[in-house]
């Protein structure tokens, strides 16, 4: 089974109305997201709200269109494109926030798309904590963490936190572990144990 | 035995947040006082009452004192569940005041104490005559400035607000405060007749620019009195709380 497989495999066991803690090594990040997006919501029909605070949501579509992997299933929350003066026009798949410090608006436009979506199941995907940090104190993102991610379990959303491991402190994992019922880890040494 | 008191009905603002806040909804009848700043989307929430309210039955009536109605609809959030049959139905009814003053020779600088009581008497009429559940008067600040005294003013406000109470007419009336005030309305006296107060503002954070939410009071029901964030979208005013940190009002 490949990598991604995994990773989808495992999200297939996640109950309802869950937080997953997603923990990736830096050379697996696009393992990751091609599990979450391209095996694992389309084989359940899931519509994933994909929160990117990590790289723009243009680079994203081009990155799955470059894997052929079929995002029309997704649709995106990109808080950093503003933060570079790179936002174009909102479309269809995204909407905008003006910077990653406007967690309450994150939370806002995932409601929004989430009241917009016609599927059965949703899924929530935070890329990435370790981003956020950068741009928040500990004290503000531990508070919208539990507050976004105990509102979505009450919607019977399930949530995504994505860390990148070697870029994660002690606290963060701490913080992630205190609203997720699981851990998914990801990395070269896991991969070689298998 | 003591006898229970029964709980009051409530009108369901059908903004699901703002309906949690208040514990199911805004006492029916109650006149509420939607007042803050400019762009902090008064008049965007004022309109979704009207018509979640016109989709459930309850008639619904806009008054608009400043802008034309036509230009209203124009500028307002084109939000998806307004169906224009609302309005071509008239279940939810649009009134320009500027043509009721016209009609009612009150289109000049400052009205009488008689003439106050004569504009109160003619919306309550339309109220009853076509049977409003819901009213907005967007601004009750611009009216305020053509009554000029605070006593023709606190006049307008017992009568209206106690005819459409009788009425069984909940309402709204939108009033225009500077930012960076600590009052509740123009003319200080708007605040204590009404019987809540809904405040918007725009909070700044770190550069961030916040619209908020916070109910300050609401006579006939429990309410939380935290201060919420909100977004104006097609699908209607959406809220969360606000995140605990630095902060300065605006």
């Amino acid at each position: 089974m490949t990598l991604a497989g995994r990773v989808a495999s495992e999200l297939e066991q996640m109950p309802p109305s869950s937080a997953v803690s997603l923990q990736v090594g830096v050379d697996y990040y696009l393992d990751a997201i091609r599990a979450v997006v391209d095996i694992f919501s389309s084989k359940r029909d899931v519509d994933v709200i994909y929160i990117t605070a990590t790289i723009s949501y243009q680079a994203i579509v081009d990155i799955l269109k470059a894997l052929e992997i079929d995002a029309s299933k997704v649709h995106f929350v990109d808080c950093i494109s503003h933060t570079m003066m790179g936002a174009s026009m909102e479309g269809s798949q995204v909407l905008f926030v003006e910077s990653p410090t406007m967690l309450e608006n994150i939370m806002l436009k995932t409601e929004y798309l989430m009241r917009k979506s016609t599927a059965k199941e949703k899924l929530v995907l935070i890329d990435s904590v370790n981003t956020l940090a950068i741009h928040n104190s500990n004290y503000v993102l531990s508070e919208f963490l539990h507050i976004f991610v105990s509102s979505l379990r009450s919607k019977n959303v399930n949530t995504l936190i994505l860390t990148v491991i070697e870029h994660t402190t002690p606290e963060l994992n701490n913080m992630v572990n205190l609203v997720s019922d699981s851990v998914i880890r990801v990395k070269e040494e896991e991969e070689g144990q298998r | 035995m003591a006898e229970v008191e029964k709980p009051r009905e409530r009108c369901r603002t059908g903004i699901d947040a703002l309906d949690s806040i208040l514990y199911g909804g805004i006492p029916r009848s109650n006149t509420i006082l939607l007042t803050g700043s400019c762009g902090t989307g008064k008049t965007s929430l004022a309109l979704e009452f009207l018509i979640r309210g016109a989709i459930e039955g309850d008639r619904s009536m806009f008054v608009s004192v400043t802008e034309t109605t036509d230009k209203l609809l124009a500028n307002v959030i084109r939000y998806d569940f307004l169906d224009k049959k609302l309005i071509a139905e008239a279940k939810m009814v649009l009134i320009d005041l500027p043509v009721i003053y016209e009609r009612l020779g009150l289109d000049k600088a400052e009205l009488t104490m008689e003439e106050v009581s004569l504009l109160v008497a003619s919306i309550l009429n339309v109220v009853r005559e076509l049977g409003i559940k819901r009213l907005v008067i967007d601004s009750i600040t611009s009216i305020g400035y053509k009554l000029k005294t605070q006593e023709k003013i606190r006049d307008f406000i017992l009568r209206l607000s106690k005819g459409l109470s009788a009425l069984g007419c909940t309402s709204m009336l939108v009033s225009e405060v500077q930012p960076g005030t600590q009052a509740y309305s123009t003319f200080m006296v708007e605040e204590a007749l009404a019987d809540g107060i809904i405040l918007m503002g725009n909070m700044e954070r770190r550069g961030d620019l916040l619209r908020t939410l916070q109910v300050i009071k609401m006579r006939g029901t429990t309410h939380s009195r935290a201060k919420y964030v909100l977004d104006l979208t097609q699908a209607g005013v959406l809220l969360v709380p606000l995140l605990k940190g630095g902060s300065v009002n605006l």
